[in-house]
């Protein structure tokens, strides 16, 4: 599998970058559920860091994946897709994006606004973006955590659209996004 | 030439002398007269600490403390230091951490309610003082060398010190982590203390 994308797939940097942030967005969610129920001591400040550190660690694939998509040919949506489903589409894939940025970006400022700087698994401590301030600490608490439950819906809505794709429209959608699978041979050379 | 050389070499001796007699421990009846005592302006005065929390580091401080100095820059000997902190009064600028710390795994203000830093020596050194004294927290007692800085000036007629510096120690020497607050990955053993006080003096 080429390093870059081609009109046909996704190539190997577009895949890693997708399923490792799928990972990181599952581990996210864990660790958020895990440290909601602890009370305040060494473990929950540990899964705290942990969560802090892989929060800011998708925002940098985000931004990554990003940079790498506008400078990378696209594998077209299929043709078989009525107007309002390739609308549906773009807004989904648009959402998600902003929201690997926006999750992150609530998170970082949150702790800004808490006072507690971000530190990037220990190796470097990231700059604060807002002095500290109580009310807005709390408005950012909510936030993210509204924040985030979107991203997780939006995130099941784009799952649901895949294994639509594949099992009941039977096109390549998914498969171009799968390592280790050739692309279904139809139409060859687009 | 040589005699006025031996006269400078006599003078000097003599000097030396004198500079020992003097620095020399006296009776204590004659040294109170000559340091100085002094007393924190706590409005002006502040004593901080840092340390690591989950990687980044974090400040904090104390809002109340008393400081005593006797101090005498040419009386070392008959100088001391000693500082009471007021442990309840920790602000780290977060009242959930503060309240934490205040629990009895970390400061447990409720059996410890005071630290203390003891120093009836004070030396000289290049970069200016250090109290060699005893901390004690949580009731454990600890040997501290703390380096500092004094100067002392006029204001309004009366006399005044301005003292800093800054020292470390590891929470751990005090029992500041009783059980899973032991571990050392998310909060750091080691705390740097800054102070920059002013003291009045009486």
């Amino acid at each position: 599998m080429a390093i870059r994308n081609t009109t046909q797939r996704w190539g190997a940097l577009a895949q890693l970058l997708h399923w490792l942030i799928v990972l990181f967005i599952i581990a996210q969610f864990t660790l958020a559920t895990m440290f909601d129920d602890l009370p305040a001591g060494p473990r929950k400040l540990a899964l705290l860091a942990r969560h802090k550190s892989i929060g800011i660690t998708i925002l940098m694939l985000a931004a990554v994946r990003l940079a790498w998509r506008w400078t990378n040919p696209k594998p077209p949506l299929p043709d078989t897709l009525k107007p309002y489903e390739r609308s549906l589409a773009r807004i989904t894939h648009a959402l998600l994006y902003a929201l690997l940025f926006a999750v992150p970006l609530a998170g970082w400022t949150m702790s800004s606004a808490r006072g507690f700087p971000v530190s990037w698994f220990g190796f470097f401590t990231l700059p604060d973006l807002v002095p500290k301030n109580k009310a807005l600490y709390e408005m950012l608490l909510t936030t993210h955590g509204v924040l985030a439950w979107t991203l997780g819906v939006v995130a099941i809505v784009h799952l649901l659209a895949a294994l639509k794709h594949h099992f009941v429209l039977k096109d390549d959608v998914l498969r171009r996004m799968l390592p280790f699978t050739a692309p279904k041979a139809q139409g060859s050379g687009r | 030439m040589r005699r006025a050389g031996h006269a400078a070499l006599g003078a000097m001796l003599l000097a030396t002398v004198a500079t020992h007699t003097l620095s020399a421990p006296l009776p204590t009846a004659a040294t109170t007269a000559t340091v100085t005592h002094y007393v924190l302006d706590p409005a002006k005065s502040s004593l901080e600490f840092n340390f690591s929390q989950a990687g980044a580091q974090n400040k904090g401080r104390f809002r109340r403390f008393t400081t005593a100095l006797d101090f005498a820059a040419d009386q070392l000997a008959a100088s001391h230091l000693e500082v009471t902190v007021d442990m309840t009064s920790v602000d780290t600028g977060d009242q959930e951490r503060d309240d934490t710390l205040k629990d009895a795994d970390l400061f447990g203000v409720k059996k410890f309610a005071q630290a203390r830093f003891a120093a009836a020596q004070i030396v000289k050194t290049p970069g200016g003082y250090e109290a060699v004294g005893r901390l004690t927290i949580r009731d454990i007692t600890r040997d501290l060398r703390v380096p500092f800085t004094l100067r002392t000036a006029t204001e309004q007629g009366a006399g005044v010190a301005y003292m800093s510096g800054k020292t470390s120690l590891r929470r751990l020497d005090f029992g500041v982590g009783q059980g899973d607050w032991k571990a050392t990955d998310q909060v750091g053993n080691d705390v740097g203390v800054s102070f920059a006080l002013r003291l009045t003096a009486r």
